[in-house]
């Protein structure tokens, strides 16, 4: 049985390794997706399943993902059950025994960080919460880039021979996050703190150290009331500040905010277009750091 | 450089055939001498502990989830089954006796009885059993009773694609046959699910292999090996002088393919059908009839993502259509089958259908073709809103042959609109408003032919996060 088993799985191993000539990558969010590409270089070939434009919290498990989710060797997600209404459905429906989770091929990225807002409450009055921490890290591309050193090590197990590509993609990626995110730093002088729509900037802002005003919405995933706005207002009122929202976030709360405090309201993507490389996603983190630097440009 | 790779899977392979990353890093210790210098592999082996997947409901509970669905009904007029439809669905067809059992057995609207009712307390619990099967029970709580709905267990480790799924499960035949009744974007099911498997479905005992092949396009091709036990396709008795048939007597295949259209639209179509090797039920007070039956349907649903928030300007537009024949032979009863097939006749059809009556059919029992489908649309009008409509109509064809008589039983329609405000993913409220237009089935005259209905519904989900299929 034993043996059987392990003659079994070397054929299956076999008929695989042949029908695969490039290592097949899926990640769930674009963001993970261009991280993905910089560690695996030529040796993968990424596809992601979350298009940039809508809200990673809210997708519906599709065929198309089950079929990409069928061929592909390794999984990339972020974790911390930012995935959790349609990745395990569509892992489901996959029948992939490589990616399942438990397995070496699948990799949540929150695994490797120390996430913030952890250890909350878990309970629903608070809203749609995380108990394992806030799962945005994706926004602070040092948190990334640390996740991604984590991934590296994994994939160099499991593809000894791609070890060092890994690695070396791994390591420049850090780099570049580092030497962005020190450039941004000193441009920062006297920022503007941020009230963001929902709790996702922490990441971002705290490797920044600028001052975060909380969320617009009262409690995650819920939408504000005109009395909470109101509050809001009265509660900031005659400070300086700007408000931030994805695009893929309700506009009116932020606009209104925005007219009755005399804020800048920004309102932009925050993943990267789906076949991005890394320099594209750290542009699209510069967007939103001009926006601090510069408030009413 | 696969060589090297397919190695590496070899040596997990013989660890045990259980590929972790801890055996992985026993059998790279053991080709190791101890004063080896430490692989560069290692440094992600000690790190195995901390990057463990970190999801809620890994903590070795199962993921449990409640599910309480409240209704309130008003009918304006009490309504009979569908003409042609009481067979199977009402196992006692068309006697007198029957309306002893009539308020109870009144479960046209998926068991949507007038007044406060709570329809359903669902638990789910769901875990993964070990490395090699996830397991998943739903459980349900109703005044009267607790009944297993789904147990099973599928399969997490087959190659190439396969998968095994055994125990009690909903058939993965058609599109919504596999949603619980909280996924639906109606309160009811629609007729054709009712009436052509009873009314949870094509809920059975069995066991299913299914396969994805590894093709760009999603394609998934099932078969199914079922107890046969479903009322409007597999009824089954199986005692009191009914021949008893082994298990299993219900075999169903299916096969699904949804091009990939990108990231705003999503469409899948599917085929299935089943044949039924027994199909018995009790036709008057001791007399029985025996058969067996087949169906086929065709399913096909599009989805559009608005890109909104909370579903805004997200449209969903689904059909599904079924075609069922059974045959049935009379068996056993005091009486001989001709004395009760002309005294049915007299009793129901005679005055409305003898316009209808054929030529002899070359059958001594009975035969039915019937049809039905539902075609319905629901759109997302503002964020956390959502408004559908939905059209049924049973008995497109609608033929019965009983004895050499044809009864063609006409056709009936239901229209339902509903209104949806779901203020998170974890409560839903809706209200929901049908008007039935039943075909005249000849039978007694208290009992209105088109009527409404209207349903308040509230439905909210405690626990886990459960995810929803497509």
């Amino acid at each position: 049985m034993y043996m059987k088993n392990s003659v079994l799985m070397l054929i299956l191993c076999v008929v695989w390794c042949a029908e695969a000539s490039e290592i097949r990558v899926v990640a769930t969010v674009p963001n993970a997706g261009v991280l993905a590409r910089a560690i695996g270089g030529d040796q993968v070939q990424v596809k992601v399943l979350a298009p940039p434009d809508r809200d990673a919290h809210y997708l519906e498990a599709r065929p198309s993902m089950m079929s990409a989710l069928r061929r592909a060797d390794l999984l990339v997600a972020i974790g911390a059950d930012l995935e959790i209404g349609w990745l395990p459905a569509a892992i489901r429906g996959a029948q992939n025994a490589r990616i399942q989770p438990g397995q070496p091929a699948y990799f949540e990225l929150a695994s490797a960080l120390d996430l913030l807002e952890k250890g909350k409450p878990a309970d629903r009055a608070l809203g749609d919460v995380h108990p394992h921490g806030n799962p945005h890290f994706d926004y602070d591309p040092v948190r990334l880039a640390e996740a991604g050193l984590v991934l590296a090590e994994r994939w160099a197990v499991l593809y000894p021979e791609h070890a060092e590509t890994f690695r070396a993609g791994a390591h420049h990626f850090m780099e570049q996050a580092r030497k962005r995110l020190a450039e941004w730093k000193m441009r920062i002088d006297d920022p503007a703190p941020v009230l963001a729509y929902h709790a996702d900037f922490v990441y971002l802002l705290d490797a920044l150290n600028v001052q975060s005003l909380g969320a617009i919405e009262p409690l995650p995933g819920i939408p504000p009331t005109a009395s909470h706005l109101q509050e809001l207002v009265h509660r900031l009122a005659g400070e300086k500040g700007v408000i931030w929202a994805t695009d893929y976030q309700p506009s009116q709360a932020g606009q209104f905010m925005a007219r009755a405090l005399s804020w800048t309201f920004i309102q932009m993507p925050i993943q990267a277009p789906i076949d991005a490389e890394a320099d594209a996603y750290f542009n699209l983190i510069e967007t939103w750091v001009n926006a601090i630097v510069h408030p009413n440009e | 450089m696969k060589k090297s790779y397919c190695l590496l899977w070899g040596s997990l392979a013989v660890a045990g055939g259980l590929v972790t990353a801890s055996q992985a890093q026993d059998v790279l210790n053991a080709q190791k001498g101890p004063l080896d210098p430490p692989s560069l592999n290692m440094r992600a082996m000690q790190l195995r502990d901390a990057d463990l997947p970190r999801t809620s409901g890994t903590e070795f509970n199962p993921a449990i989830s409640l599910i309480i669905d409240f209704t309130y009904t008003h009918n304006t007029d009490d309504l009979e089954a569908p003409a042609g439809f009481e067979l199977g669905a009402h196992s006692h067809g068309h006697g007198e006796e029957d309306h002893s059992h009539h308020d109870e057995e009144h479960g046209h609207s998926h068991g949507l009885e007038d007044g406060f009712q709570i329809r359903a307390v669902e638990l789910n619990l769901s875990a993964t059993v070990d490395p090699y099967f996830d397991a998943q029970t739903t459980i349900h709580f109703s005044d009267d009773d607790v009944e297993v709905e789904e147990a099973f267990i599928t399969s997490r480790m087959l190659p190439s694609g396969l998968q095994l799924k055994a125990g009690k499960f909903l058939s993965d035949v058609g599109y919504i046959n596999k949603q619980h009744a909280h996924d639906w974007l109606f309160v009811d099911s629609p007729w054709i699910q009712e009436y052509f498997f009873g009314d949870e479905g094509l809920n059975e005992l069995g066991v299913q292999l299914s396969w994805l092949p590894p093709t760009e396009t999603y394609i998934r091709l099932g078969a199914e090996a079922l107890q046969g036990d479903s009322e409007g396709i597999a009824s089954y008795i199986g005692e009191d002088g009914l021949s008893e048939k082994d298990s299993p007597r219900l075999f169903t295949g299916f096969a699904k393919i949804a091009p990939d259209l990108g990231s705003h639209h999503a469409v899948q179509y599917g085929a299935f059908g089943g044949v039924s090797r027994a199909f018995q039920l009790e036709q008057h007070e001791e007399e029985y009839m025996d058969g067996d039956a087949w169906f086929a349907g065709l399913d096909f649903v599009y989805k559009y993502n608005g890109q909104g928030s909370h579903g805004h300007r997200n449209f969903a537009l689904q059909a599904e259509y079924i075609y069922r024949q059974i045959e049935l032979d009379p068996l056993g009863g005091h009486s001989t089958h001709e004395e009760h097939a002309h005294e049915e006749e007299d009793h129901h059809h005679e005055d409305h259908h003898e316009d209808h009556h054929d030529e002899g059919h070359g059958h001594h029992g009975q035969e039915w073709k019937q049809d039905g489908l539902y075609v319905q649309a629901v759109y997302g009008f503002a964020p956390r809103w959502n408004a559908g409509l939905r059209y049924d109509v049973l008995g497109l064809v609608n033929d019965g042959y009983d004895h050499d008589e044809k009864m063609d039983f006409g056709t009936s329609y239901r229209y339902t609109g509903q209104l949806t405000y779901a203020p998170t993913e974890f409560s839903r409220f809706r209200a929901q408003a049908a008007y039935t237009e039943l075909a005249d089935s000849g039978h007694e005259a208290d009992h209105a032919h088109d009527g409404w209905q209207f349903v308040l519904q509230y439905t909210v989900s405690l626990g886990a996060h459960g995810a929803h299929a497509f």
